[in-house]
């Protein structure tokens, strides 16, 4: 006969045994969850949420990938090719309609409950959209910004705290600061396919009402190009705009030898990070308007497979990702200048508070800016091609091989045979 | 015994037979297959027959990137001249020789991201060879070497030219050594002049190292993809567009499995045809040919 504080030992013991085998036993779902260069700045954030929604969903494992912006297309499709895809993928607009168009998407506008789907911005539901459904849930934006080098405009005896207000006023702008200083006013951002947002923001569509027609070669479309094509012969924007974009124009302004810099207010950290004196000279100003009254303003979305295996808990995760507190939280972290997606968050006071430093100042510039704010990317089918063309155009206008009208006229007729 | 032998030797093959087997035959033949199917990685391929052939006659982007594929080889004579006058010049008994001949090695060792990006800087408009440039009064405003449509190319070549001379030189050193001292020693006694034992004692002796590296550096330059892909991506202008960046770009960008194959099987073939027309003029010549 055992005595009794034996046996209420033995039991305890089975009892532990026992309810660890059952919660071993527990259904374990894992979601692989990729995210486009968020670290090393938002490490902390994203780990915090994720074993917030780990503690409140158990037997739900979140695996946490961060990839770069510039691999992420590639990771995705070898993953997907490889029987093993990621189960909430991030990825911007032209990424989101690429892919989706192979068919490798999850149709978001039936699988999210129409009630989750009203609390977004509904132009910015639809900025996902290709074919009429919606395969990317909007996450955070960003309207880009002027950022400009006071010292510079000082020397090139414009006045720092009037600042180019219109897209002619900054050519003007960079015209004075090269002639004067020596070094370049701007990269503005024609490089391939970048020319369509300006166009569009312009307000001169790349495509017919219906979508069926290229409709980029009118008069007003080829002046526009002309003007920079002008531009580029006088030397007034460096060569290498067209070859390096924005990242070029983000490293040149970090080394203090450009004037202005048209980019996303998030970007006030990699200058900071670079070079902390030219951060010092930077001032912000609202992104100069062309006269469509309309930003282009990239859009991030969250997106799910449709080979994932686990749809249904990877859009659950992905609305958590995106609902009103998580983006609050992040547009709120220090040096972050983002916007939420949804309509609550947005509407909180925090995008309205003043503050010192350029960071605050993007950051009300871009609330204000929110209004004209929307993803212009262009949705096609073929789109790779299409875009192959349009800045094989651009580019022969600008280095002379065919006038403005010409390139545009060549690429509309080529657009046209495939659309 | 005879056959024991044999098989001894099958099986010190097999352990080379099976990579090449894994990573070359089957990959050949996976792609000549896919090349006849339409193939984006997601949905399952469909057979097309010849159809992605006859797609690429008709194809811009295939005869741009074929013409720079086929200009890249004139790197090619540029290259073993400059390998074989370099191996020349380090082929003699000097002090510390080992160290320029490891000076013009260093290219070759460095990876291809860490050289395309150092060249890319050197080019820039601020770069150092702009500078050298207008310090001689050679130029009087900076040529932007990576943004031109025309210079560019010449530019990329001429990094991988910086980049593949160690490499050739060695075969050429080698090459060089293995020249027996009296043939020369001979023809100097003979009254020959040094230019003319170089002409003609030396490089015909040469003759098969300069097939083996000519062959190896067509291929290079009708393969290249890295220096562009890290200096260009094919730009401007699709300057640079060569036919291994166009096969990438169908590839992993457009995901064009089958139309990428096809490309890649012109390539092979154009590989081909380069390595045919470098036998027939490098096929003679040698230590046991005279």
């Amino acid at each position: 006969m055992t005595s009794w504080p034996i046996r209420a030992a033995i039991a305890t013991v089975a009892l532990v045994l026992m309810m660890t085998v059952t919660g071993a036993a527990g259904p374990q779902t894992t979601l692989e969850f990729w995210t486009i260069s968020l670290q090393p700045f938002f490490t902390d954030y994203v780990n915090r949420m994720i074993s917030d929604y780990q503690r409140a969903n158990p037997g739900v494992q979140i695996k946490w990938v961060d990839v770069q912006m510039q691999a992420i297309e590639q990771k995705l499709l070898a993953a997907i090719a490889g029987g093993v895809p990621p189960d909430v993928v991030n990825l911007n607009v032209e990424f989101t309609v690429r892919i989706a168009e192979k068919g490798a998407l999850l149709d978001l506008d039936a699988a999210v409950p129409a009630a989750e789907r009203a609390k977004y911005f509904d132009g910015l539901w639809a900025g996902g959209r290709f074919r009429g459904r919606s395969y990317g849930i909007p996450w955070y934006i960003a309207p880009p910004v002027l950022f400009f080098n006071s010292d510079l405009f000082k020397k090139a005896g414009l006045d720092a705290l009037n600042p180019p207000e219109s897209e002619d006023e900054m050519i003007e702008a960079a015209r004075l600061i090269k002639d004067r200083t020596k070094d370049y006013g701007f990269m503005p951002l024609i490089d391939g396919t970048r020319l369509m947002h300006r166009f569009r923001e312009n307000g001169l569509p790349m495509l017919s009402e219906d979508g069926k027609r290229a409709v980029f070669n009118s008069p007003a479309h080829v002046a526009y190009l002309e003007r920079y094509v002008d531009l580029f012969k006088k030397d007034y924007f460096p060569d290498d705009t067209l070859r390096r974009g924005f990242t070029g124009a983000v490293e040149r302004y970090s080394a203090g030898q450009l004037g202005m810099l048209l980019v996303g207010p998030q970007f006030l950290l990699r200058i900071k990070e670079s070079n902390p004196e030219i951060y010092a000279k930077t001032f912000v100003a609202p992104y100069p308007m062309g006269r469509g009254k309309v930003i282009h303003a990239g859009l991030m979305a969250l997106t799910v497979p449709r080979a994932s295996k686990h749809q249904q808990e990877a859009v659950k995760f992905a609305l958590y990702v995106t609902n009103d507190e998580n983006q609050l939280e992040f547009a709120k972290l220090p040096g972050t200048v983002i916007f939420p997606s949804t309509k609550k968050a947005a509407a909180d006071p925090f995008f309205k508070q003043k503050g010192a430093g350029p960071e605050w100042k993007a950051r009300s510039i871009a609330a204000d800016e929110l209004k004209f704010g929307r993803d212009l990317t262009v949705v096609v089918s073929n789109q790779s091609e299409l875009y192959k063309i349009f800045r094989e155009a651009v580019e022969s206008a600008f280095f002379g091989k065919m006038s403005p009208k010409e390139a545009l006229d060549w690429a509309v007729r080529e657009w046209n045979a495939r659309l | 015994m005879k056959r024991r032998t044999t098989l001894i030797a099958y099986l010190f093959l097999l352990p080379a037979l099976s990579l090449l087997a894994v990573f070359t035959f089957y990959p050949v033949l996976f792609g000549t297959v896919l090349s006849l199917f339409e193939y984006d990685i997601i949905n399952p391929p469909r057979y097309v027959g010849l159809g992605q052939f006859q797609k690429l006659l008709g194809d811009r982007y295939f005869w741009i990137a074929l013409t720079n594929s086929a200009k890249y080889v004139l790197v090619v004579p540029v290259i073993q001249l400059c390998s074989i006058l370099l191996a020349v010049l380090v082929n003699r008994r000097l002090r510390a020789i080992g160290l320029f001949r490891a000076a013009y090695y260093i290219p070759v060792i460095t990876s291809w991201p860490v050289v395309g990006i150092m060249w890319t800087w050197m080019y820039d408009q601020q770069g150092v060879v702009n500078w050298v440039l207008r310090s001689l009064a050679v130029i009087d405003r900076p040529i932007s070497w990576l943004s031109h449509p025309t210079l560019t190319l010449y530019a990329v070549m001429f990094v991988t030219l910086w980049k593949g001379l160690g490499w050739y030189m060695v075969i050429y050193l080698a090459g060089l050594q293995s020249i027996p001292t009296e043939y020369e020693e001979a023809a100097m006694i003979d009254g020959a002049s040094r230019a003319r034992v170089f002409w003609h004692i030396t490089v015909p002796l040469l003759r098969p190292y300069v097939l083996l590296a000519s062959l190896v550096s067509t291929m290079a330059a009708v393969k290249v993809f890295e220096e562009i892909y890290v200096m260009t991506r094919g730009g401007p202008f699709f300057s640079t567009y060569t036919m291994f960046m166009y096969i990438f770009d169908e590839a992993f960008q457009e995901l064009n499995m089958g139309y990428a194959a096809a490309l890649a099987m012109v390539l092979a073939a154009v590989i081909l045809v380069f390595s045919v027309i470098n036998f027939r003029f490098f096929r003679r010549g040698g230590l046991e040919y005279y």
